[in-house]
Order: structure tokens, then C-alpha cells, then sequence
């Protein structure tokens, strides 16, 4: 799409935002490269665990943590906070005054991640998942947290006048969310541990509300504004916006109980997760129909457009990931999948299928729009696609059938419990060698990254007019 | 129409209810529960854990048993982790919160790479110190294809000067056996993890988790 003669109010805002969102998105791939090789090495580990075997910081209940943490504090989030700048102040026309205090912000969240993650390989983590980090670099990343965050709340609040697009909602919401989560989760289960029999349930909440309340909700931002924007034609309904929106809002956050089904947590809750994921699925349908449906009669337009490309794909898995998660949350189903294999399966379709999918849509979108510079090599971002979609779904459908094999060896007491990693060991293999490709796909992505930042520092000329996506 | 309050305040409305339902109710309700007393022991349930117990939860923590390990025994109707340990005296039963009451944290784990270990300490203690040490030490040379890390980095190897070490780990094998002359001493380390894993037992009579017996 060409967006010529781009007025200078946008000019305007774009020039603001150029600094913080780029230190976001580049910190951001970074921390993706790094995630994905240290869950490459982890998932190694399970089918040769001679590798790297015997010192401390090499140990797989080291790696495998620190791999999450980077892919979701330093991967996405770190891209998501850029996304949501940039949308916030796209969508309200209003440029970011005092950047330099975002730009700061975001160098103490990298710098608290990168503690974080050094943190878990020295050892030094209580293993509560999502949450390994120290008491003292959580602090750290939450009030880095507030002082980006604050200006996108800012940004809203200094929109220009018109009505609130529904982007706007899922972002402000997930502002407001992200700290609600964070801050309850670390008070109770890091700074000031609560007894033990109330943490399971905690934990739950916070792990499943950092999918559903933060990452899931900036995706969704940004696949409403990407998919209409590219097409260049209006969002399919309103109301089914509005539908979607408030009943995600209202289910998601109850949804994490379901995992917990027979275990230490009163029955009712767990009673609850199971309706609530079941529930979810209106909002989820919702939302599809409403992504996809403006969709209907121009997937031609994914020939030419990249970002539309990686954005729809993600819309596509989004509806995948959420069906699967009411499926895997029914009673029956939990009770001989969950502690397998398909947990991880699940866990990568949501954080890289679908969260991570739509945000490679976002900023192969937004980089052109802040630099003036197109993506010298459409044909790298192609090979980015089609090896992340090919390694993932490969990935994904081998640890599925693996973890479904797995689940019913543990769930047959005649089994013995070395069969059921027998069992998992060739579709783990499988993983390892797409977790390889993956890797690949994540280091064009950095690469593509990066030389258009080099092209940009060396370059004097001014920026032309038109941008491509 | 501006409609930002409503959708501020609709943003609260919705974290709000879960926030009180899931984690204020867990902090009120389950936060609260205490040990209750035991007739036939005169002890309480779930009993105190040793000073060196207590050190290994730290232990287990720092090295991430728990991405591997859960402690979860869910009941019978549902899974066949109690059907898993037949032999077991007293009979296992599903674990309940106040199971975890001991715990910082509570390590109820979310993947079963490895077995369940809710009930690991059960009619193992003392005697299997050192087959645990082992096990922990090469986990390889005592079950063969076994794809636990091995936690050699918990232990010391050293050379004998005049009589062996009484904590040596005896019987080792493999490629990281100590030669002739040297022998392999637990750290801290090791010694409060073991001590942890030996008193794992989630089975103490509780009034919410009666034994299940087989159906
Ligand atoms: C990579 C996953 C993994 C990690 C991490 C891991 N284990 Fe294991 N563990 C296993 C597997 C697989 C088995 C079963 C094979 C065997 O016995 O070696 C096992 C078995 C055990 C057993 C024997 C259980 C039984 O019923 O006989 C104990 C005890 C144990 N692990 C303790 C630990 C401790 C303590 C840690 C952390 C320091 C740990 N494990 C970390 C995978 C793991």
C-alpha cells in the first residue's frame, strides 16, 4: 500500500515516535533471537541430554526458564509497548512529547530483563513460572513498566476528537491490565510470598492473564488496525466489536483455572475456569468473523502485502490457539493432557503463532512508516514467513501428537512412566530440529531488522514521500 | 459522546471481579488454612519440615526441578496417579492446598517430563540417601536412557587424604566416577536437596482428602 503525500501531522507524530518505538522493536528482535536459541537448546536437551550437560548455568531448569522470560519480557512485550505507542498515537493523531523519558524507560526494562535473565541462570530464581525473576528486577521492570505506559495512556488522552477506534480499547486496556497483573502477582508470590496452598491458584491467574490480559490484547489492537488499514476498507461491524471486546474482557481473566482441574484448588474454581474458557469462545468467534470477515474477497492482497500477510496469518492462529484452549480446558480432555507435551505445543502457538505473528505484521508495518525507508529485500521477509509458519506448525503438530501419545502413557498405570518419555522422544526431535528453523526465521527477521537501521543511520537524504508495505 | 470513562471503568470492572473471585478469595480462603491436629500421632498435618528440608525447597527452586517435576496427585476418577502407586503405605490420595501449607513456594507443577514426586519421600527414607545422591549425581548410570540433567555440580570431588569421607557417595559409575584415590562429597547443596526429596509425602490423613480406595 501507498500512503503518499502523508500530511505533516502524521509526519509529525511518526517523527516522535521514531526513537522509543525503534529501541523497542530492536531490543525486541534481539531478545527473540536470544529466547528462541536458548528454547532451541532446552528442547535439545530432552531428546540428547548429554548436550551441554554438567554445569550449572547450562541446566535445563535454567535454559528453559530463562528462554520463556526472554520471549515474553524481552520479546514481546518489549515489541508490544512499541506496537502500542505507535498505534495509541496513530489513532489519535497526537505526537509523543518528552520522548526521552519513554527511551529511558525502555533501556531500564531491557536492562531489567537482561538481569532477570542472568538472574535465572545463576540461579537465583524461585521457579514460579513467569514470575523467576528476583523481587528486585521485577520492581525494576514495573516502574520501568509505568513510565512507558503512562505515555500511552497519554497519547490517549491527547487524541484529537472523533470516536475511540476499537484498538484503542483493546490498548488501554491491556495498559491498565499489564500493571493490575504484575504488580498483585509479585506482591504475592515474589516480595511477600502468601502461604502455600493460596499460590497455585494465583499463579494460574497471573500466567494465563499475562496471554489473555496483556499479549493477546496488544495482537488484537493490532491486527484491528493493520487488516481494514492495508485493505483500506472499513472493519467488517461495530458491533461485533463491541460484542467482542467486552466479552473477551469479561471471560479471559477467569480462564486460567481450568489447567488446575483436580488439583489443589477448590472445585468450584476450577468449575469456573472450565465455563469461562467455554464462554470464551463467543468472543473469540466474534472476534475471528470480525478480523477475518474484513478479510472476505481480497486475500489477493496477501500477494503484495507482508505485513497483511503475517497479520492474517496471525488472526487465522488466534482462532486456532483459543478453540484449542476451550478444547484443552474441558475436564476430560485436561485430565489426560494436561502435564504432557501439548502444553508446550499450545504454549508456542499462542506466543509465536499467534502473539508474535501478528506483531512481525505490526512492525514490518510501522519501521517503513518511521523511518521513510521501504524493506530493501521483500524477498528475505517472504523466506521470514514461510520458515516461521513451516517450523512452528511442524513444531506444533509433532509436540501435539507427541503430548497426546505421552498423556495417555501417564494416564494407563500400566504404563511405566519411562515409556511415556519414550513415547514423547521422536516427536521432540521433531521439535528440536523445527525449533532450529525457527531460530533461522528469527534471526532473518533481526537481520532484516537491523540492516534497514544501518541503511537508516547512514543515510543523509531526506525521507521520500512515499512509504511500501 | 466520550465514552473513555466507561471504558476505563468497564477495564476495572472486568480485572476487578477476577482479581476478587481468583485471587483475593485464594488469599482469604486458602492463605488462611493451618495444619490440623493428628489423634494417632499426637503430631500435626501436614507435619513440620527440618531446617534441611526447609534449604532444599531452595535448591529445588534455584535448578528448576519444577519445569520437569510436578507435585500433583489429582484423584482417581480423573487420572491414574493414584492407580500409579499401588504399593504405597499409607495409600496415596489426591493432594489438597492445605498439602502445600510447608511449601515456599508451592511447587505444584505444570509438565511431567520427569515422574511425579508428591509423594517421593514415601518408604524411602534414610536408606535411599545414598541411591538418591547417585541418581542426582549421573542420573544416567543408575536408570539407563534416563533424560534428567545431571547434577554433578552439586557435588565435590576430592582426593581421599587418610580415611574416606562417611558422606561419600559410594557406587558410582560412569564417566564421571571418581578415579581411584578420589571421592565424591555432597555439597550443602545436595545434602538439603535430598533431605527435601525425602520428605516429600503428601499423604497425611487431612478431613478434606479421605483415602480413595480403588473403585
Ligand atoms: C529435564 C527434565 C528434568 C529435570 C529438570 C529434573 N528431572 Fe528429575 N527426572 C526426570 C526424569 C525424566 C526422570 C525419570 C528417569 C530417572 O529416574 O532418571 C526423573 C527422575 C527423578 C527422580 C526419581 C523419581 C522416582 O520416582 O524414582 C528424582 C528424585 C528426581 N528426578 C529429582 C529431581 C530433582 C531434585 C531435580 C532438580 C534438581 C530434577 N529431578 C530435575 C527429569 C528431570
Amino acid at each position: 500500500m501507498t500512503t503518499s503525500a502523508r500530511s505533516p501531522q502524521v509526519e509529525k507524530v511518526d517523527a516522535s515516535l521514531r526513537l522509543p518505538v525503534l529501541i523497542f522493536f530492536g531490543s525486541a528482535a534481539l531478545w527473540l533471537v536470544v529466547g528462541t536459541f536458548l528454547a532451541a537448546v532446552a528442547l535439545t536437551k530432552l531428546v540428547w541430554p548429554q548436550f551441554l550437560d554438567g554445569p550449572a548455568f547450562l541446566t535445563y531448569g535454567r535454559i528453559a526458564p530463562a528462554a520463556v522470560n526472554a520471549l515474553v519480557y524481552g520479546w514481546a512485550s518489549s515489541a508490544g509497548l512499541g506496537i502500542a505507542l505507535w498505534l495509541l498515537a496513530r489513532l489519535g493523531r497526537a505526537p509523543l512529547n518528552y520522548a526521552v523519558l519513554p527511551v529511558v524507560a525502555g533501556l531500564v526494562w531491557n536492562f531489567g530483563v537482561f538481569l532477570g535473565l542472568l538472574a535465572i541462570i545463576g540461579g537465583y530464581s524461585r521457579s514460579i513460572f513467569l514470575l523467576e525473576f528476583p523481587g528486585f528486577v521485577s520492581a525494576i521492570l514495573f516502574v520501568a513498566y509505568l513510565f512507558i505506559a503512562v505515555w500511552g495512556i497519554v497519547l490517549f488522552r491527547n487524541r484529537a476528537a472523533g470516536a475511540v477506534f476499537v484498538s484503542a480499547w483493546y490498548l488501554v486496556a491491556a495498559l491498565l491490565w499489564f500493571p493490575g497483573l504484575y504488580f498483585t502477582a509479585n506482591a504475592l508470590l515474589v516480595w511477600h510470598p502468601v502461604p502455600g496452598p493460596a499460590q497455585a491458584p494465583i499463579g494460574a491467574w497471573f500466567s494465563s492473564g499475562i496471554v489473555n490480559l496483556w499479549l493477546a490484547p496488544i495482537a488484537l489492537a493490532a491486527a484491528f488496525y493493520l487488516i481494514p488499514q492495508i485493505l483500506g476498507r472499513r472493519l467488517l461491524s461495530y458491533n461485533l466489536s463491541l460484542l467482542g471486546f467486552w466479552s473477551f474482557a469479561l471471560f479471559a481473566a477467569w480462564t486460567g483455572m481450568a489447567q488446575l482441574i483436580g488439583g489443589p484448588i477448590p472445585a468450584w474454581m476450577v468449575s469456573v475456569g472450565v465455563v469461562s474458557s467455554i464462554l470464551l469462545f463467543i468472543p473469540v468467534l466474534v472476534i475471528s468473523i470480525n478480523l477475518l470477515g474484513t478479510m472476505q474477497g481480497s486475500y489477493g492482497a496477501l500477494r503484495w502485502s507482508p505485513s497483511l500477510l503475517f497479520t492474517v496469518t496471525g488472526a487465522g492462529v488466534f482462532l486456532l490457539a483459543y478453540v484449542q484452549g476451550t478444547l484443552l480446558a474441558l475436564p476430560g480432555v485436561a485430565a489426560i493432557f494436561h502435564f504432557t507435551d501439548v502444553l508446550i505445543g499450545h504454549g508456542a502457538l499462542l506466543l509465536f503463532g499467534f502473539v508474535s505473528m501478528v506483531f512481525f505484521g505490526a512492525i514490518y508495518y510501522i519501521v517503513p512508516r518511521l523511518t521513510g525507508r521501504d524493506w530493501n529485500g521483500d524477498g528475505l521477509i517472504r523466506w521470514h514467513f514461510w520458515l516461521f509458519v513451516g517450523a512452528l506448525g511442524v513444531a506444533y503438530v509433532s509436540l501435539t501428537f507427541g503430548g497426546m501419545v505421552q498423556g495417555f502413557a501417564l494416564n494407563d498405570p500400566g504404563v511405566r512412566f519411562a515409556s511415556s518419555v519414550g513415547f514423547a522422544t521422536p516427536f521432540r526431535l521433531v521439535a528440536v530440529l523445527s525449533a532450529l528453523a525457527l531460530l533461522l526465521a528469527s534471526n532473518i527477521f533481526a537481520h532484516l531488522f537491523f540492516r534497514t537501521m544501518l541503511a537508516v543511520l547512514e543515510e543523509t537524504k531526506p525521507l521520500p514521500e512515499a512509504v511500501t508495505v | 459522546m466520550n465514552r473513555t470513562p466507561l471504558l476505563i471503568f468497564g477495564a476495572f470492572l472486568t480485572f476487578g471481579s477476577a482479581w476478587l473471585g481468583l485471587v483475593a478469595y485464594s488469599y482469604v480462603t486458602l492463605g488462611q488454612l493451618q495444619p490440623v491436629a493428628d489423634e494417632n500421632t499426637g503430631g500435626v498435618n501436614p507435619p513440620p519440615l527440618s531446617g534441611l528440608a526447609v534449604a532444599g525447597q531452595k535448591v529445588y527452586a534455584a535448578n528448576g526441578c519444577v519445569y520437569c517435576h510436578s507435585q500433583d496427585i489429582r484423584p482417581r476418577y480423573l487420572s491414574a496417579d493414584i492407580a500409579r502407586e499401588p504399593e504405597a503405605e499409607p495409600p496415596v490420595r489426591r493432594t489438597v492446598a492445605r498439602d502445600y501449607f510447608r511449601d515456599q513456594p508451592a511447587f505444584v507443577g505444570f509438565l511431567r517430563i520427569g515422574p511425579d514426586l508428591a509423594n517421593y519421600g514415601l518408604e524411602k527414607r534414610v536408606a535411599a540417601w545414598n541411591d538418591l545422591h547417585r541418581h542426582l549425581y549421573d542420573s544416567r548410570e543408575v536408570v539407563s536412557g534416563s533424560i534428567m540433567p545431571s547434577y554433578r555440580y552439586l557435588y565435590k570431588m576430592r582426593k581421599i587424604s587418610g580415611q574416606p569421607s562417611n558422606e561419600a557417595v559410594t557406587g558410582l559409575t560412569g564417566p564421571h566416577a571418581p578415579a581411584p584415590g578420589f571421592e565424591v562429597v555432597p555439597t550443602e547443596d545436595a545434602k538439603v536437596l535430598a533431605a527435601y526429596l525425602l520428605s516429600l509425602k503428601r499423604n497425611d490423613p487431612l478431613p478434606e482428602a479421605p483415602v480413595e480406595t480403588k473403585e
